[in-house]
């Protein structure tokens, strides 16, 4: 059992604050068997979005080839009734965002620190699996194949170019959070906009409809689905539905570096220019005291501002997003039946390529480039994002865990497992094969989907045994996440067992 | 309307107008990008281009005059839900008229309005999530000379200096926090 249960503090139902004799009788909160975390001042909560925006990550990373390809795929082999496990998937990553956000803004730390005061070497876990699932280059070719299609460069030309650019973009930035999400902001505003053009353009009313109504067929699962080629893929897809990953963990970084909640009393991480100028990282988070009340009505006014933040922009977004782009797909299909056959053959380059052709034969040249330029800013928007998530995480794991790594700034880390990636990128891109060694794929796309039901235990664990009891999650938000661990690693062990494959 | 009255009225839309004019030249500019005529570019660009920029000016002065709600959605995404189709269907008749010579209207042009309608609500997500980055800024550099865009700035700092502040004050009570515990 948690620490937090002998010696709590702030909570009226289980404990009382407690004096720490050595710093101010200051009061703290004890949350497991690392550092307590004193008691600090909740800031107030911002009244609308345009402030501070973290999900523009979340949106980046999450907004990729499973909207823009993968789910289009499926409405055209199954039809559109499909997209109702879309609308489960989507929904259950809304609330797991709702619940990463609740342990980063109570007490500024990062989930990775969360699971540490839970057990240390569940978090070591985390550390491992990110480097093994991330560090190979595989994700840029999407995009970079776009960019080729559209002037002719060669995408492993484009994709070294562009992993160098980020390098030093992210290495002279001063403050990298607010560099990264203002680019991101602008980059997703114009993809949405754009997006939305797009389908206004080529879509009909049938095909929307049509789309929309899926979504609503709950039960629906043809008999060919449940097969050893479509059930993995299925599966894959539903898990792939929004952020995939590791990527709803590295959420709460960018929630404590925004200076969400108690990341407020967080210095922010500086590029490495400007390494000289970081202030010094507390070695754990702060805690507020849930036993006032003024202190709990602003704690509401963080929920109901993440909440916003979850339905509108990350739910609304990703929905858009994929509704869009299955729009599209189905009126390239109509347009060439190629289209159906190539992209339900699952050769991705080829399908993608017909449906520009498609686009470019129903509404003019214009549309064919346009679509490509689209595919091209999906892949730089999650790119990007998965550059600095990436560094940041492992780069706050070794910061706070690693003995001796405290003499190193948090900006000189960061750089390090940035500039790691991408020498070793850059590597694998001209002399490897770029989604990894193909004998360790399936182990990459087992401990990917296997992260994401592991982080809904830790999840439970966290926030129901390091938060003070006023601030616990509700029983239907635990039984929520409990059904997201349930299910991702229910399918994967399923998928496995009875077909011998991993999700794809 | 003297002439200063309108340049201020137009530099308080000008993020409007900006975001509407991206929304229609993307597809220009990747037109040109993939080697096709500059005509195509030039009829796509201004026939959906200029339409959105006037209606996302439009946009950008009822926020700039406290007509619609700070950073809300609602009244932003009733605003294209009858702007938009209009912007569109501007699009499908004038791009006839250039390309052909003939006027005309889309088949079925109540479907046409009805599923532009749905479309709107993802442009005005869009729309709304750009104006909110720009305006404020620009706002902010044109307040010197123009007193209208100095207090809308002024309603968006207000919460900003808040922000900054609330931050600050606890960054220096951590620095100190940390001094101590380190002693």
């Amino acid at each position: 059992m948690a620490d937090s249960s002998h010696v709590p503090i702030a909570d009226s139902t289980g404990g009382e604050a407690v004096a720490s004799p050595p710093v101010e009788s200051e009061r703290v909160w004890r949350a497991g068997k690392l550092e307590p975390m004193p008691i600090r001042k909740l800031p107030e909560a911002p009244p609308s979005i345009h402030l501070l925006g973290p999900t523009v990550f979340l949106v980046a990373l999450g907004v990729g080839m499973g909207e823009s390809y993968m789910w289009p795929r499926l409405v055209l082999v199954f039809g559109p009734e499909i997209r109702w496990l879309f609308l489960i998937g989507v929904t259950l990553q809304a609330v797991v965002m709702l619940e990463m956000a609740r342990y980063a803004m109570a007490t500024g730390e990062s989930i990775f620190a969360g699971a540490a005061r839970v057990f240390k070497p569940m978090m070591w876990f985390f550390f491992g699996v990110a480097i093994l699932v991330y560090i190979w280059p595989g994700h840029l070719s999407a995009g970079a194949a776009a960019f080729e299609v559209i002037t002719g460069i060669p995408w492993v030309v484009t994709a070294c170019v562009a992993l160098i650019l980020v390098g030093i973009l992210f290495s002279l930035a001063r403050v990298i959070y607010n560099l990264l999400e203002n680019l991101l902001a602008i980059l997703i505003g114009v993809l949405v906009v754009g997006t939305a053009v797009i389908a206004s353009m080529v879509g009909n009313w049938s095909d929307l409809s049509s789309t929309l109504s899926g979504m609503f067929a709950f039960g629906y699962f043809p008999a060919e689905a449940m097969s050893a080629q479509w059930f993995p893929i299925v599966v894959g897809s539903i898990a792939f539905a929004g952020p995939s990953g590791m990527q709803q963990m590295w959420y709460t970084l960018h929630l404590r570096d925004s200076g969400a909640g108690m990341g407020a009393h967080i210095p922010n991480i500086q590029g490495l220019r400007n390494a000289g100028a970081e202030e010094k990282m507390p070695s754990r988070g702060f805690m507020f005291d849930t036993e006032d009340p003024d202190e709990m009505a602003k704690w509401k006014g963080w929920r109901r501002w993440v909440t916003f933040d979850a339905l509108l922009l990350f739910w609304g977004i990703t929905m858009l997003v994929t509704v869009s782009f299955t729009v599209l797909a189905q009126s390239a299909a109509r347009e060439n039946p190629d289209v159906k056959s190539l992209i339900e053959g699952g050769d991705r380059d080829a399908a993608l390529l017909a449906m520009s052709d498609a686009f470019a034969a129903a509404g003019g040249p214009i549309l064919g480039g346009l679509f490509f330029g689209f595919i091209a800013l999906i892949g730089m928007n999650a790119t990007l994002g998965l550059f600095d998530s990436f560094s940041r995480g492992q780069a706050d794991m070794t910061y706070f865990f690693m003995p001796g790594a405290k003499k190193f700034k948090m900006a000189h880390l960061y750089a390090g497992f940035l500039w790691g990636l991408i020498t070793f990128g850059i590597l694998i891109l001209l002399f490897g094969p770029a989604d990894g060694p193909s004998g360790v794929l399936d182990i990459l796309a087992f401990l990917s989907t296997f992260a994401m039901g592991a982080y809904c235990i830790v999840l439970l664990l966290v926030n129901n045994r390091m938060l003070p009891k006023p601030i616990r999650p509700k029983i239907w938000t635990n039984l929520i996440i409990g059904f997201g661990a349930v299910f991702y690693l229910g399918m994967l062990f399923f998928s496995l067992i009875k077909f011998g494959v991993v999700v794809g | 309307m003297n002439d200063n009255r309108l340049i201020r009225l137009v530099e308080l839309a000008v993020p409007g107008i900006l975001v509407g004019l991206i929304a229609g030249v993307t597809a220009g500019s990747l037109a040109l990008l993939v080697g096709q005529p500059p005509g195509w570019a030039l009829v796509t660009a201004m026939t959906l281009g200029v339409p959105l920029a006037v209606f996302g000016g439009g946009f950008g002065l009822l926020a700039a005059f406290g007509k619609v709600r700070m950073g809300g959605f609602a009244p932003a995404a009733l605003y294209w839900l009858i702007a938009f189709p209009v912007a569109r269907l501007l699009h499908e008749v004038l791009t006839k008229l250039v390309l052909t010579g003939k006027a005309g209207l889309p088949p079925d042009p109540l479907g046409f309005l009805a599923f532009q309608g749905i479309i709107s609500a993802g442009f005005a997500i869009g729309f709304l999530w750009l104006h909110e980055r720009v305006a404020p800024r620009w706002w902010h550099k044109v307040a010197p000379h123009n007193e209208q865009a100095g207090i809308v700035f002024a309603r968006y700092a207000v919460h900003a200096e808040r922000m900054v502040k609330a931050k600050q004050a606890r960054s220096k009570k951590s620095r100190r926090q940390v001094k101590v515990s380190s002693h």
